[in-house]
């Protein structure tokens, strides 16, 4: 086991180098060139030539590559050519409320996928039917979702609100920084209850695709561990239907959940960054949909390494659930 | 020449009928029509695609009437800010969307499925690093790689389709690598071997046409997928630019619009939608014909 | 009416050592069985009675049924043994007492199945459930996939047995070593006899009433096989349980059940004592099966009696008797309708057929083979191998790997012409050679010389998964033929010629594998192999994966083949009685060596070796005696120093641990062994086998 997880983990940081590989390839690609946009159109030759330099952007690219990574291992992003803030400084300002968002859509997401998973997989009345509204739903773009959604909830039903993270004008800034668990520690029901509010709209509309896809694949697989010999074997000692499903299909059948899960991240961040922009939410993903059309490269390559550890780091703790999981993949 | 004794049990007879009712078995399944169905509108919605300028009541980029009439009979969808055809956008924002889809994973398809291939009946160390490499692109978020890989190219459609079908080969590589290896594993390509089959004759003939239904079910299932992505791209800004039908962009633009003249951001989310839903019931419906539930 | 003792006294004399008095308190009046197969008056109260039980599935529409007017019962404390080919119904059977038929969709039932009093049939779901928790367990064909691979065993058996201590007494039971460590283990972490073992375990946890057993040694070797079935039989014995024995080799159920049912196109068509429907068989069918069954006393000089056919196709069953088109009784009256089971006349059991008075026992023998080619240094040689080698390389994490032993060290020569068996038990390398010398693996020490000819041709064990199912299969006949540059027409002409060969209507060319019965696949297998007359033709278990009735079929076909195209033939098999019908030579090999070598005929009846006894002990045969040999070959990954059977012999001598002995001659034959010389003597021939 312990084998298993440095395994997992060497192979983590491996693809985190590889990351920077790309992210880098991609910023010396880029046509606009950051001393340009950064320093202005009308800069001397000599101010530029002096901030390549400043920059290293004249040592060999091995040795441009090297302190990068020790840059990014200081935590040093370069500057963002559209606020004129370190990256890094604008990174840590909107990651909590992106990781608050993303947090709960995924255990949104797993929760609704697994009940979705569960109740498919037994056959009743009407499944033609249901099949139907899940695979609507596993077509709906999020920005559509979170039309309808304001449409319906906020502005026929006044049930929920459609902007920001609260509607407290004090909303506590610590601990954490995510507003639910700070209004909590400070004992603030009503905060709560309102950054709760404030959080299922966007929420859902994330959780929506990648819930029906685990569902979906949790079924299947359910289905197929149902018909296997060992739950024969387990009916035959005259288990009941529900033990069987719990004890006995259920640890077997959740690795290609886990996993389909593990995959649907990826799609979930760039759905983080559609509903941000609709919903107003002060996170990374505003802060990416206002860097695109800047074309504010250093913030797109400081959000895509963020981004793209997050999802490393949660598709190497599915490979190691399904190792505890399954007995046989820890050989 | 002499042959062996005569042989009784259920030669040809039983070869007929186990044939027919293979078929019989597809024609009455209730579930096989829907999935009919479902292609069927799939293939409706490509010819739609390369009929679009004669199918479109307006120019798309040509203002048609006053801006934001209600959906009529003169506009079945409305018009948007600028008194646009919505309908005319969103027909040739489909096409645009359903035509990338399908190159995207035309592409991921040919790419991966040939290293996966080359991977699969080469073995050895060929396979090592074809499959690392596959795997480091695999670790990595499509959707959040592909925004950065068009944020430096600058955003264009043809950027973008590059973006896309940079992340989205690896999946089929596996896909294609990992039927290639369980045929590979099964007697009939020891028998092939047995029987003299060259190296090219043993890959083309007795294990690519076996890793065939699996790829078509996976791309079937992925397109709705691939639509959903390129829609989000689109939306963020990172298609072809301004005044372009692309239905993401179409709903960005009218975003501002929702609470007072909703169709025209609905509408265009809609065709998303519409788009995606047929590809994925499509999807289900090639996987069931193909008998890989 | 017989009390059990008595009954099974004359077979076997373990029955009587086992003593089932001393443990059965309770119910010991009742140890009564029914002798006749419709257990009439006789009985007080059968565990579980089938009463014109029909099981009818439905797929795409077309009625298939499984089951067709059963009636059945199985006495307390009586091993039934339930035999039929594939298709014939058993395990429908099997599910339908247990209440488990498939719901997905369920298959129309009628009739009655009580199980300790209630009706499987019409009983609740959850009635019947709590009837499996209480007096059912069941014993699955393969002991991998019927347990659970998340699970560690001890709680998959506790969960049966209630405590963990009472799983532990099970697995002690059941002969699982060290089971109070073994509770912790997962599947995957034991050997295949371990987990049929701890299956049994579950099974019996609880002391049910009845435990259906489908198939439960069809998966495992013959030498464990021996030991399931004893444990088997010891458990009726020991227990108050009953036990239904499924399996589709009349060898197994003769060597432990009390009765013997047959059933055949989902009717029974005979049931009685295991002793009389074995010895004197009543149905045209048992006739059959028993003539085609490869004894270690069938005839070897000729073709095998055969049943002519294949078995049924359930989607098209005949009006009348089943059995009706391979029969060689068959007349119209056959075909009006259903026999029933009736007084089968030769013994008191019953059986389903209208002509039982003249029913033949004794077959017509066919026509002799021409006189085998004479093997040894005679002949000019078709292989050499010369010290082969075999390792594979296991990897693991962390670039660790590890060396699996296949082959070590093999000097074997086959004559033109001559058929050589190799026999042994899985992981013993027979397979790893065969593949050595057709070339399909590189062995890593050693050399393979052939003979001048066509390079060899395998018929594989799984003969459908060998042909490449998107092909037709005159493309696949005829891939041989691209080689030698024929035109398109010729190509079709020789494939044509060929299937003629192995007795294949043309049209089957244009079919594909998976529209052809076992037997046709078998059938073009071969057709494959021989259309370029290869010198050596290689079979690897081309038997075992076809119904009973198939197999004698199939072996003749090769024997006929094998004569009349010349080849040379290498046998691969784990069944000693296929090895003597169609070998001139047979190999006995054991963890990568060949122990013993010599002509069927002696290594059959004067064999030497500890192994060779053991493989002939573990046959199934009718009323003898077993004392199977204890224990599973090592892992070839950590082969025993010394001889590599030591573990596992009883005669070894302590210096065997440590002296590796090489084959030497010993009369006819070659033998491996320390004690070969000292305790059988023999003097030496001249002929020495042609062993290098």
């Amino acid at each position: 086991m312990a084998g298993l997880l440095l395994r997992r983990l060497g192979a983590m940081v491996l693809v985190l180098l590889f990351l920077v590989v790309v992210v880098f390839s991609l910023e010396r690609i880029s046509p606009t060139d950051p001393v340009h946009s950064f320093l202005g159109a009308n800069a001397s030759k000599a101010a530029i030539a002096a901030e390549r330099h400043k920059l290293g952007y004249d040592r060999p690219i091995v040795v441009q590559y090297v302190s990068y990574v020790r840059d990014l291992l200081r935590g040093n992003l370069q500057m963002s050519l559209r606020t004129r803030r370190p990256v890094a400084t604008d990174l840590v300002a909107y990651l909590p409320a992106t990781a608050e968002l993303a947090l709960f859509s995924l255990v949104l997401a797993a929760v609704l996928g697994g009940i979705l998973g569960v109740t498919t997989a037994a056959r009743f009345k009407g499944a033609g039917l249901f099949r139907f509204l899940t695979l609507s739903g596993a077509s709906a773009p999020q920005f559509l979702l979170a039309e309808l959604g304001i449409l319906l909830f906020y502005r026929r039903l006044h049930w929920l609100p459609a902007t920001g993270r609260s509607s407290l004008a004090n909303a506590p800034r610590g601990p954490t920084r995510f507003i639910t668990v700070d209004t909590l520690l400070h004992g603030n029901i009503h905060g709560f209850t309102d950054a709760i509010g404030h959080l299922i709209l966007p929420g859902l509309c994330i959780a929506l695709i990648p819930a029906v896809s685990i569902g979906r694949v949790l079924r299947s697989s359910l289905v197929s561990t149902m018909r296997t010999d060992y739950v024969r074997t387990a009916r035959s000692k005259g288990l009941r239907e529900v033990v069987v499903l719990w004890r006995h299909a259920m640890r077997n059948s959740i690795g290609p959940a886990l996993s389909m899960g593990g995959l649907q991240v990826g799609l979930m961040f760039a759905g983080v960054v559609v509903v941000e922009e609709i919903f107003g939410w002060p996170g990374i993903g505003l802060y990416t949909y206002q860097a695109i059309p800047r074309s504010d490269f250093p913030a797109i390559a400081g959000i895509t390494l963020v981004l793209g550890a997050g999802y490393v780091l949660v598709n190497t703790a599915v490979d190691i659930l399904q190792a505890v999981a399954d007995p046989r993949i820890a050989l | 020449m002499a042959t062996a004794e005569p042989y009784l049990p259920p030669s040809v007879g039983t070869l007929r009928t186990r044939v027919v009712f293979k078929v019989r078995r597809r024609r009455r399944s209730s579930a096989a029509i829907g999935d009919r169905v479902a292609i069927g509108l799939l293939v409706a919605i490509t010819m739609m695609a390369f009929a679009t300028p004669l199918l479109a009541p307006y120019k798309p980029n040509l203002i048609a009437g006053d801006a934001f009439a209600r959906p009529s009979m003169h506009f079945l969808l409305g018009t948007d800010e600028v008194g646009r055809d919505i309908l005319s956008r969103v027909l040739f924002g489909l096409r645009t969307s359903w035509f990338a889809s399908l190159e995207v994973i035309a592409s991921g398809v040919t790419i991966g499925g040939g290293i996966g291939l080359v991977a699969g009946t080469a073995g050895g160390w060929i396979d090592d690093v074809l499959m690392r490499i596959t795997d480091i692109f695999l670790a990595l978020p499509g959707p959040i790689l592909a925004i950065a890989v068009v944020a430096a190219l600058g955003p264009s459609l043809q950027h973008t389709l590059i973006a896309v079908a940079i992340v989205w080969w690896p999946f089929y590589s596996r896909i294609v690598r990992g039927e290639v290896k369980a045929l590979a594993a099964r007697p009939h390509v020891e028998a092939a071997r047995l029987a003299g089959a060259g190296r090219v004759r043993l890959a083309l003939r007795h294990l690519l046409p076996g890793a065939i239904p699996a790829t078509v079910v996976t791309a079937s299932l992925d397109v709705g997928n691939l639509v959903l992505t390129l829609a989000i791209l689109s939306f963020l800004g990172l298609g072809a630019p301004s005044p372009a039908p692309e239905l993401g962009a179409m709903v960005a633009r009218g975003l501002n619009y929702l609470l007072q003249e909703w169709w025209v951001p609905i509408m265009p989310g809609l065709a998303v939608m519409f788009l995606a839903f047929v590809a994925n019931l499509a999807g289900d419906g090639i996987r069931d014909l193909l008998g890989m539930a | 009416m017989a009390p059990i003792e008595n009954h099974r006294a004359g077979k076997t004399p373990r029955t009587t050592a086992a003593s089932p008095v001393e443990d059965n308190t309770t119910k010991g009046a009742e140890r009564e069985l029914p002798v006749t197969g419709l257990g009439e008056e006789t009985t007080p109260e059968p565990v579980a009675e089938l009463d014109g039980l029909f099981v009818t599935f439905r797929r795409g529409g077309q009625a298939v049924p499984a089951l067709r007017g059963v009636d059945l019962q199985i006495a307390r404390r009586e091993i039934l043994g339930l035999v039929g080919e594939s298709g014939s119904g058993k395990s429908v059977l099997g599910l339908a007492l247990l209440g488990l038929l498939p719901v997905d969709p369920s298959p129309a039932v009628t009739g009655r199945a009580l199980v300790c009093g209630l009706d499987m049939v019409r009983a609740t779901a959850d009635e019947r459930r709590r009837l499996r928790a209480q007096h059912l367990g069941a014993v699955f064909q393969d002991p991998m996939t019927s347990l659970n691979p998340t699970m560690r065993v001890g709680r998959q058996v506790a969960e049966a047995a209630g405590t963990e201590s009472e799983a532990i007494r099970l697995l002690d039971a059941v002969g699982v070593p060290d089971a109070r460590r073994r509770v912790d283990a997962y599947p995957h972490e034991l050997s295949g006899g371990l987990r049929q073992r701890v299956m049994i375990a579950m099974a019996v946890a609880g002391e049910p009433s009845l435990v259906v057993a489908d198939e439960p040694t069809t998966a495992l070797d013959v030498t464990v096989q021996a030991q399931i079935l004893e444990l088997l039989r010891h458990l009726c014995d020991t227990t108050s349980c009953s036990f239904l024995l499924i399996t589709h080799d009349l060898g197994v159920a003769a060597q432990v059940a009390d009765r013997v049912a047959v059933l055949y196109g989902g009717r029974l068509a005979e049931v009685g004592r295991a002793t009389d429907v074995l010895e004197s068989p009543a149905h045209p069918y048992s006739v059959g099966l028993l003539k085609s069954r490869l004894t270690l006393s069938a005839r070897r000089v000729g073709p095998l009696p055969t049943l002519p056919g294949e078995p049924p196709d359930p989607r098209a069953l005949p009006e009348g008797c089943p059995f009706g088109p391979r029969c060689d009784h068959h007349d119209d009256a056959c075909d009006m309708a259903l026999p029933p089971l009736i007084a089968a006349g030769r013994h008191p059991g019953v059986a389903a057929c209208i002509h039982l008075g003249s029913v033949a026992t004794t077959a017509e023998l066919p026509e002799s083979w021409a006189p085998a080619v004479k093997s040894g240094d005679a002949a000019p040689m078709a292989v050499r191998l010369l010290g082969i080698e075999k390792d594979f390389v296991i990897r693991h994490a962390w670039r660790t790997k590890d060396r699996l032993h296949a082959l070590r060290g093999i000097d074997l020569t086959v004559a033109q012409g001559e058929s050589l068996a190799l026999v042994g038990e899985s992981g013993c390398g027979k397979s790893t050679l065969l593949r050595v010398v057709a070339g399909l693996l590189e062995p890593t020490g050693g050399t393979v010389e052939l003979g001048h000819g066509a390079r060899p041709q395998m018929v594989f064990q799984d003969a459908g998964a060998s042909l490449t199912p998107w092909l037709k299969v005159g493309e696949l006949v005829g891939d041989r033929l691209r080689a030698e540059g024929l035109g398109r027409a010729d190509r079709a002409a020789k494939v044509r010629e060929a299937l003629a060969l192995v007795g294949l209507p043309a049209e089957v060319a244009d079919a594909k594998a998976a529209q052809l019965s076992g037997g046709q696949r078998q059938r073009v297998a071969l057709a494959r192999a021989t259309i370029v007359p290869p010198e050596v033709l290689l079979c690897d278990e081309p038997t075992s994966a076809l119904d009973v009735s198939l197999a004698a079929t199939v072996l003749n076909l090769l024997g006929r083949i094998r004569r009349q195209l010349g080849m040379a033939m290498i046998f691969v098999t784990h069944d000693l009685g296929a090895a003597r019908v169609v070998a001139d030579r047979i190999a006995v090999m054991y963890l990568g060596r060949i122990v013993e070598i010599g002509p069927a005929e002696q290594i059959v009846t004067s064999h030497t070796h500890p192994y060779t006894k053991a493989l002939l002990g573990a046959v199934p045969a009718v009323g003898v005696a077993r004392s199977p040999l204890r224990g599973e070959p090592a892992s070839p990954l950590h082969p025993p120093s010394g001889c590599p059977f030591h573990p596992r012999c009883p005669i070894a001598l302590e210096s065997c641990s440590s002296v590796d002995v090489p084959l030497v001659p010993l009369g006819a034959c070659s033998v491996a062994c320390v004690r070969a010389s000292a305790s059988a003597p023999r003097p030496k021939e001249v002929t020495v086998a042609s062993v290098t």
